[in-house]
């Protein structure tokens, strides 16, 4: 085999995804300085965050399919590392987990790196164009794709970031499945759909399936969550769905809405899970049912995550609102095709959005409104904003949110996403942010001017009591948010399916160990151990080989 | 002759004298059977490093022992394929002598361990180099003896009963083989491998040699623990004191049935499809059904030694597919898998000696305080479980390809489940043995001593650089001077009697 080929190359897409790279792990580094200080093996820490910036850099800049499946295999050994510096007792398993996923599909990977190379002769990506027409093709198609899809926590292979976003110390979360992951996930989705094969009609629709589908799941986990950074993982699986969507549309505007949605997630998304650190850090817990009322405390931090949550929600004129937009209008576009499905899109997308929008609520609502639980109180004076090194890197991510949004046109899309497009695009319909942006302050300031004028004022302030308890006895019984949707967990069918989920009976990693657990009793009962049985064997396999090599 | 294959009976003559020295002295000279086992593996290690010839693809040497020319008296034949073996082989034995220093202490007779270990070197060493058919048989059944008796060593009951099983199938497996052999020698009137191959290339393909290839099938790969021959190895493979599990699963089933099989049939009967198809079929099957054993094992060394059968079953899948890269890739394998497997069964032994469990349930937490020991299994487990970089990706990916551009796709699937399963077993040793919270009963636990230490290491090593031999200019004079043995088939016959004529 020649090695000697183009190893590397460097085009617009790959460099914005690079440049985010550098970015996200710098941040995080800075981040970690704050969140990891008194924590053991920090060198080991360090070593294994920076080894992941540069293999991901080795990743997205390979042009040879193999040094990239090098690259990509590491950082999942990268990951199993870095989820080792959790501190919970269920660390271990959930590492074991996310990297029998994450190597799992890479294995699948190498399959599908050597049909490519028996369709198309090269491992060189920028040679390689495959019509998706016959069944090799398809299943190289998809072997590829099973790798980006479990890199960024797609359906069916996502069951390892919500486990991991609980488990693993929240820097690592936010570095891998929150951002870098995603970034690569999608990266190398849409490198195999774009440049290296040719898509059907067929398989778009399937993509977009999967990104519905990857959307509803992951928000109506999420909506039931009980944990602050467990809720986080749902949605970082949910918004996976609307950048495979985007993708699978396969028209110019669909396209650049997946990747801007790409790059707009990883900055929300990593301000989520930083400022849940700070949180953690801070209160000690994650749990929703003990946190409450730290507004006061974390002013900064309450902000920070306040229009993290928006933005990830799609109001306008954060920079979700932005890059969901443009996946709504391509979806619109696949309508010319013909076909009734891309209405069942469009409803999954924007359904998805509002529930998503639900979920914040509830969290903002328990973890930061409302009355401050037990455990909050007692720590008193304790509780307050995070250091420095914590609260800057939080801030400049929902300051991008903010820039991104307003101006979508004029930054990220001139400068990252549309040169990474090999084709023009065309937007359609009216959406001038500057002027909406303008237009929203004015309500806001508006809102402000009518609440501090007395106008709405008109309410009676006193003590909450139940059944005319005052709850000053009382301090357990609180209007914490954690029971918002609990009313959903009840509703008929869902009831069951929650039911279902909450036995993994979805989990791809508990359904396969079940199967390969069934076939291995299977094969223990016949090594029993008695030796004559073990000599027939012998005269078994003789009797087949010579049947095979004699007599046929 | 050409002065360099004087250098060949060195590989038997060595460790043979070793056992002689170290049964007449060792008992009373306490030092000496742990210099000598160190001393003479390690010259023999750098004699096959001497061996490797860089410059000719097909260079062959040849030995004629007693100076009596073959095809009357015993030749010994160096090619390529015989220096990798002879580097596979001592670079681990070398390791496992190292080890065994400190490990071997727990055991009261020292010496008549080495004597049996030398023993078992010598066999595998002679059955490397051997030209000769029935010499080939006497020196595996050499290997094998010592063998049953290092299984037993330990003389507890289930080791007994470990080594009785390994005895009976062993000998039923090497009566095929010399079943083979005679009927072989009736057909064609000679023993000499070079000259049986060139006789039975003018006598051409019948009946009797089907026959003969069942056999050798069925004897070799009971060696080689080709499932369904493979029920010894589970039993006789973690009874055995570790360093000699680490000898068996890396080295032995390899040099013992995995060359021997590679060696008569591409070189000597010469290989046709429907062998291949055998070959294929029965690496894939050990692949697969060697793995889904592994997964639910709590024993961690029977763990290992069900992973023996499935690697194996990648070496002679990867073999099977009778294509360059495919040869290529099984080739590498078997080095990879001698490496990292018995890195591996040398970590279960570490764990062994510091904590006397093997049960994973009962470990956990390891890595605190024996961060050497974990370190080097961690790297271990990412090579067997084929995660890039590491030496078990390179192999899998050559492997795989081939199985594809040979068109057998259902093969590389199989083999792509296997390794998934595979990183899943693995990654359970890894969370039970050395991740977690430490138990409290191991809380003075300590890393094990210096050369088991450093043992480890160097396999961890060669473990993390051994994707390097697929770099072309050192692929060349390595790996494919063995892959070109296998490719030219038959024609070793007539080059290997050239050079005999030409000497």
């Amino acid at each position: 085999m020649n090695f000697n080929l183009a190893l590397f190359k460097v085009d617009h897409l790959s460099n914005f995804v690079g440049i985010f790279i550098v970015f996200f792990s710098l941040l995080i580094i800075f981040y970690s300085l704050g969140f990891m200080n008194q924590k053991k093996r920090l060198v080991q820490y360090y070593s294994y965050v920076i080894l992941t910036l540069l293999a991901s850099l080795g990743a997205v800049f390979s042009n040879h399919l193999i040094l990239f499946t090098v690259f990509w295999g590491f950082l999942g050994l990268l990951l199993y590392l870095l989820i080792g510096f959790g501190e919970r007792n269920r660390t271990s398993y959930t590492g074991k987990k996310a990297f029998i996923i994450i190597g799992g599909t890479d294995a699948l990977m190498i399959l599908g790196l050597a049909l490519v190379w028996k369709l198309s002769g090269s491992f060189e990506m920028d040679k390689v164009s495959i019509a998706l027409n016959s069944k090799l093709a398809i299943a190289a198609y998809l072997c590829l794709a099973a790798g980006a899809l479990a890199k960024a926590g797609a359906m069916p292979f996502h069951t390892w970031v919500p486990d991991m976003a609980e488990d693993a110390p929240v820097p690592v979360t936010s570095l891998l499945p929150a951002s870098l992951d995603k970034l690569l996930g999608i990266y190398f989705l849409a490198r195999i759909t774009l440049d290296m094969f040719q898509m059907s009609a067929l398989m778009n629709t399937v993509l977009m399936f999967l990104g519905s589908f990857t959307i509803m799941a992951g928000v109506m986990m999420a909506l039931v969550q009980h944990d602050l950074k467990k809720l986080l993982g749902y949605h970082a699986v949910s918004q996976v769905g609307y950048m495979i969507l985007g993708i699978g549309t396969g028209n110019p505007v669909g396209i650049a809405g997946g990747l801007f949605h790409m790059l707009n997630n990883a900055i929300y998304k990593s301000c989520l899970f930083l400022s849940g650190g700070s949180v953690e850090k801070v209160a000690g817990t994650t749990d929703l049912n003990k946190l409450g009322g730290l507004v006061r405390a974390m002013p900064m931090t309450f902000l920070s995550f306040l229009i993290a949550s928006l933005a990830i929600s799609g109001v306008p004129p954060f920079n979700g609102f932005a890059s969901k937009w443009m996946i709504y209008q391509g979806i619109i576009e696949t309508a010319k095709s013909g076909g009734w499905l891309w209405i069942v899109w469009l409803v999954a997308a924007m359904f998805g959005s509002a529930l998503t929008l639900a979920s914040f609520m509830k969290l903002i609502h328990t973890v930061f409104l409302g009355q401050p639980s037990q455990e909050v109180k007692s720590q008193g004076d304790k509780i307050h904003e995070a250091g420095l090194p914590m609260l800057i890197p939080t801030v400049v991510l929902a300051g991008l949110c903010v820039v991104f949004g307003v101006f979508a046109r004029e930054l990220p899309l001139k400068i990252f996403i549309i040169p990474s497009l090999k084709q023009a695009v065309a937007f359609f319909g009216i959406w001038n942010a500057s002027l909406s942006t303008v237009l929203i302050v004015i309500g806001i300031l508006a809102g402000c001017l009518i609440y501090f004028l007395g106008l709405a004022a008109k309410s009676r302030r006193t003590d909450s009591f139940v059944g005319g308890e005052d709850l000053k006895d009382f301090p357990d019984m609180r209007l914490s948010g954690t029971e918002f949707y609990s009313t959903i967990e009840e509703l008929g069918i869902l009831k069951y399916i929650y039911r279902l989920a909450e036995r993994k009976a979805f989990d791809i990693y508990e359904v396969g160990a079940k199967i390969v657990f069934g076939f291995n009793q299977w094969l223990r009962y016949l090594h029993h151990g008695v030796l004559p049985t073990y000599l027939a064997w012998c005269l078994l396999g003789m009797g087949i080989l010579f049947y095979i090599l004699l007599i046929r | 002759m050409n002065p360099a294959s004087q250098l060949i009976p060195l590989f038997v003559v060595i460790p043979l004298s070793g056992a002689f020295l170290i049964a007449l002295m060792g008992k009373k000279l306490k030092w000496l059977p742990d210099f000598t086992g160190t001393f003479l593996t390690l010259v023999l290690f750098i004699l096959s490093l001497v061996a490797i010839k860089p410059t000719d693809l097909y260079h062959t040497l040849v030995y004629s022992v007693g100076a009596w020319k073959p095809p009357i008296g015993i030749s010994l034949v160096q090619d390529g394929l015989t220096v990798l073996m002879l580097v596979v082989v001592n670079l681990v034995v070398f390791c496992i002598a190292l080890y065994s220093i400190n490990y071997m202490e727990r055991f009261t007779s020292k010496w008549k361990f080495y004597t049996l270990f030398f023993l078992m070197l010598a066999g595998m060493n002679g059955v490397i180099v051997t030209g000769d058919l029935f010499n080939l048989y006497v020196f595996l059944e050499i290997a094998s003896v010592a063998s049953f008796a290092l299984v037993a060593f330990g003389t507890e009951r289930h080791e007994l009963e470990a080594a009785f099983k390994y005895a009976v199938m062993s000998s039923v497996g090497s009566l095929f083989v010399l079943l083979g052999i005679a009927m072989l020698y009736g057909y064609t009137g000679t023993l000499n491998m070079a000259d049986m191959s060139v006789v039975l290339v003018h006598k051409g393909e019948g009946k009797l040699i089907a026959m003969i290839s069942v056999f050798f099938i069925m004897g070799f790969g009971l060696k080689a623990a080709l499932v369904p021959f493979h029920s010894w190895l589970p039993d006789a493979h973690p009874s055995a004191p570790a360093p000699i599990s680490a000898m068996l699963s890396g080295v032995l089933i390899k040099a013992l049935g995995v060359y021997t099989l590679c060696r008569i049939f591409f070189n000597v009967i010469g290989i046709t499809p429907a062998i291949l198809s055998v070959f294929m079929f029965m690496g894939a099957l050990s692949m697969v059904v060697g793995v889904f054993l592994a997964i639910g094992q709590w024993d961690m060394k029977r763990l290992l030694a069900y992973h023996s059968i499935s690697q194996i079953g990648y070496v002679i899948l990867g073999i099977g597919l009778g294509t360059p890269l495919g040869i290529l890739g099984g080739l590498f394998h078997l080095f990879n898998h001698s490496v990292f497997k018995s890195l591996l069964f040398l970590n279960s032994g570490a764990v062994e000696y510091s904590t006397g469990t093997r049960d994973l349930q009962e470990m956990g937490g390891l890595s605190q305080k024996m961060p050497v020991t974990s370190g080097t299994s961690l790297i271990a487990s990412m090579s067997i479980a084929g995660v890039p970089p590491f030496n078990g990706f390179w192999s899998k990916l050559l492997i795989i390809i081939a199985a594809v551009q040979a068109g057998r796709y259902g093969y590389a699937f199989w083999a792509v489940l296997a390794s998934i399963l595979t990183l899943a077993s693995f990654m359970k040793v890894m969370k039970y043995a050395f991740y977690g919270s430490l138990r409290e009963k191991w809380a003075s636990v300590i890393e094990v001593p210096v050369f088991m230490k450093l043992a480890m290491v160097i396999l961890a090593f060669f473990c993390v650089a051994g994707g390097l031999l697929l770099v072309p200019s050192v692929q060349g004079v390595f790996l494919q001077q063995a892959q070109a043995v296998l490719v030219e088939g038959l024609q070793y016959g007539s080059r290997a009697l050239g050079v005999i004529g030409s000497g």
